[in-house]
């Protein structure tokens, strides 16, 4: 497990796990973020990615894209 | 006939702002949900009578873990509105059904609206409403609220819903070791709370929500009992509650969708979307882009069109139409010069500045209004969060910091694009320290004063950046605002055009907040400010005095002038500062009248000789500019400040602040940069400025104290 911030642009994902604090995890989860979820890195700038979830498009910033951690 | 509630629903982007302008119109009443900084906004529905729709803010799903989801959830639960208009992104129905689920189990009942069915029809995606109607035991219909299509049969729908009494079947969401759970806990549960909603508490108590379990208050030993029921659960399905119920969500919804939606696989390759993304979310580009789009927004707003209008508004409309028209009008029906004076001078001249603004803000709402909703204000935070974050702000900040160049007014109102609310509060307190216009003519004298000084506003733009920069570090580090800026995960909506009535009425909401403010407060201080200005003691007796310096303002001058005199402030500046709380344009032309200059001519030279006599040397002048541009702003924006803190505490700890840290610079400025010039001899007050300057570096370099390790993930 690797977290979603290091994975470079293109490839496609699957989420595992979720970090950080629990209200955190929580938001995380509602917005589809739930293990077994197919993630694709849109584009990736120093940990700052663009990824596609499900028909969502989604911005995180390093700190939050690095408590996603998928395979 | 007594009314009907409909609450309206949905995800962010889900298009739920427009379907609400639609159905409403300009019927709208705008607010804040008491307690927060969270936008109520409320309509009643055109075309029917007693009809009231009550727009609830994105959210996607009700957990209460930020201010929106608090708010709808309470909304819901306890003011039980009579349907719900649960809006739904037809291109992303996967996620927006999450809520739908959620919904459905208050009980109320509902009606699902599938938006945005243009792009659906183009995408070439099918959907079966039939079954969707038949899984989630509610009315669903397809609609287009950016084009108008269907919205009103929306409408008709909730309302038949609200008026049928018959309970519908609710969802099948939960499995086997679930809904046995569940069903255990309605049992113990269906004294306690209102029967309709409780497949809604049930499923909180399952998950252990701190508020319900509060507000149930349940006996210790059916706790004890429930709890049981929740491990058993737990143990089985090897996995804690909440994420029990999240996954079963999920499960439930993509089964769902994969029989009743039929996706047009055939298209590939990028979206029109994606391409403008690819280009404006640019590794390389996306800063440049950015730049240039806000430097033709500030091109437009401040330096062309919007200068034009403010120019034309405050010289022509007040000064050569209004100003003279009243004075003669009051002349003709013969009242006395006091009463003349006070309406013409004090009230509609001390009221023309800030309207002078309006039109100015319009334009900059309008502007700003588009980048928002073609969706690329989302773009633009995600860009700037990777500076703003180091300062301890989030990507959101820069727009306020932006508009502030312009007026301080629109620029605190502008912040509720910012979720967070510390991050709000503090872009709210450090955001009109960027000098505005009306801080324009009082830095240009300044500069004028100190002969050839072109440096002077460069400097003062810098030290505002400087001082915006610094003074968040300090913030950051005390208890009110600690804590990470809220890590970044948002929504990228597709592009579209705006409609223009969205943006009308978006603006107007805006504006017209505005200029109620200044008919209500600003009308009375303009009154006082007056008064304390045009009356004083004179030969013994009380009245309208000609000398100003007997006037009760120049008394209370020399009165708060110990206060000021560390600073090299003499009782005329000390009054001019009185007048700039009440607004930044009366910093100038309160010199004009004290120095006894019948026409306040801004920044003619002859002003510059006859103010000679206020500052006792340049750095005085300096001392005096400094004060000014970064202490509380006027008025206008103070009172904007103290509505939209949505706290009373957190509002005078702003102002405080904003005080405390003006005169903290200015002090150090006056005292250590005039000894340095040589201009000020060293003194006790010497010593207070090198130890505030000290208790300053102090703060910006001293580790956080709410520093938490753990997520130092950087």
């Amino acid at each position: 497990m690797i977290p979603l911030a290091m994975i470079e642009a293109g490839e496609k994902v699957r989420m595992m796990k979720l970090g950080g604090p629990e209200a955190t995890r929580r938001h995380l989860a509602d917005l589809g973020f739930i293990p077994g979820a197919l993630i694709q890195v849109v584009s990736q700038r120093d940990g700052d990615v663009i990824i596609k979830l499900g028909d969502t498009r989604l911005a995180l910033t390093k700190p939050m894209a690095a408590r996603i951690l998928v395979e | 006939m007594e009314e009907l509630h409909i609450a309206l629903a949905g995800n962010p982007n889900s298009g739920k702002t427009t379907l609400f302008n639609d159905l409403s119109g300009s019927n709208q009443y705008v607010g804040n949900w008491p307690g927060v900084t969270v936008e109520k906004k409320e309509g009643r529905l055109k075309g029917k009578k007693g009809i009231i729709i009550q727009d609830l803010p994105g959210i996607y799903s009700l957990s209460p873990y930020s201010p929106e989801e608090i708010v709808s959830r309470n909304y819901l639960i306890e003011e039980k509105p009579d349907a719900i208009i649960n809006i739904v992104d037809g291109t992303n129905i996967e996620r927006n059904l999450y809520l739908t689920t959620q919904l459905l189990e208050t009980g109320i009942p509902t009606v699902v609206a599938i938006n945005m069915m243009d792009v659906v029809r183009k995408n070439g995606d099918k959907i079966d409403f039939a079954m969707l109607e038949k899984e989630l035991g509610c009315k669903v219909i397809p609609m287009s609220a950016l084009k108008g299509d269907s919205t009103f049969a929306v409408a008709d729908a909730a309302i038949a819903a609200a008026q049928n009494v018959k309970k519908s079947e609710e969802p099948h969401v939960f499995g086997g070791a679930v809904e046995h759970a569940l069903a255990h806990i309605e049992e113990t549960i269906e004294d306690k709370v209102d029967r309709k909603n409780l497949r809604w508490f049930a499923v909180k108590v399952f998950e252990r929500d701190e508020k319900v379990m509060e507000e149930l208050n349940l006996p210790e030993e059916i706790r004890a009992h429930l709890e049981e029921h929740i491990r058993d659960c737990e143990k089985e399905m090897d996995d804690d509650a909440e994420s029990i119920i999240t996954n079963q969500r999920y499960t439930y919804i993509q089964e769902l969708v994969a029989r009743a939606i039929a996706k047009n696989r055939a298209k590939k390759g990028l979206s029109t979307s994606e391409k403008i993304d690819s280009v404006l979310t640019n590794r390389l580009l996306a800063l440049p882009i950015f730049a240039g789009i806000m430097f033709l927004v500030y091109w437009i707003a401040v330096s062309t069109i919007g200068g034009w209008v403010t120019d034309w508004t405050n010289d022509t409309l007040f000064g050569e139409w209004i100003q003279p028209w009243a004075e003669t009008m009051l002349q003709n029906a013969g009242a006395s010069d006091w009463s003349i004076s006070l309406v013409v001078d004090g009230i509609i001249g001390g009221l023309a500045a800030p309207l002078g603004f309006v039109p100015q803000m319009a334009i900059v709402f309008l502007l700003l209004g588009f980048l928002e909703d073609c969706g690329y204000m989302a773009r633009v935070a995600f860009i700037m969060d990777r500076i703003f974050r180091r300062f301890g702000l989030s990507g959101k900040s820069f727009i306020p910091f932006l508009i502030s160049s312009g007026c301080g007014v629109p620029a605190i109102l502008s912040t509720r694009t910012i979720e967070s609310e510390k991050d709000r509060r503090m872009t709210m307190i450090t955001t009109t320290m960027i000098p505005c216009g009306a801080k324009l003519p009082v830095i240009a004298l300044i500069a004028s004063f100190i002969t050839g000084a072109w440096w002077v506003a460069p400097l003062m733009y810098f030290m505002a950046i400087t001082l915006v920069v610094i003074s968040c570090i300090i913030l950051k580090k005390t208890k009110a605002f600690s804590g990470e800026p809220v890590p970044f995960v948002m929504e990228l909506p597709a592009y579209h055009w705006p409609t223009l009535k969205g943006l009308f009425l978006h603006m107007w909401e805006r504006v017209w907040a505005f200029i109620k403010k200044a008919g209500t407060i600003l009308f009375v201080c303009c009154a006082v400010m007056w008064f304390l200005a045009s009356f004083g003691f004179s030969d013994g007796s009380f009245g309208l005095v000609d000398e100003t310096e007997a006037s009760l303002l120049a008394q209370i001058g020399k009165a708060l002038l110990f206060i000021f005199a560390p600073l090299g402030f003499t009782w005329q500046t000390v009054a001019s500062t009185l007048s700039g709380f009440v607004a930044k344009e009366g910093l100038v032309s309160t010199m004009g009248v004290l120095a006894g200059l019948a026409e306040a001519d801004e920044y003619a030279s002859n002003e510059v000789v006859a103010f000679s006599a206020f500052f006792a040397s340049n750095i005085a002048a300096l001392s005096y500019l400094v004060f000014n541009l970064f202490d509380s702003p006027c008025l206008a924006a103070i009172s904007t400040m103290a509505k939209e803190m949505g706290s009373r505490r957190h509002f005078w700890y702003a102002l405080l602040f904003q005080n405390v840290t003006a005169y903290a610079v200015t002090l150090m400025i006056y005292q250590l940069g005039g000894l340095a010039a040589g201009e000020v001899p060293f003194s006790g007050y010497t010593i207070a400025a090198l130890a505030v300057l000290g208790l300053l570096l102090f703060l910006l370099f001293r580790p956080d104290p709410y520093a938490d390790g753990k997520h130092e993930l950087a």
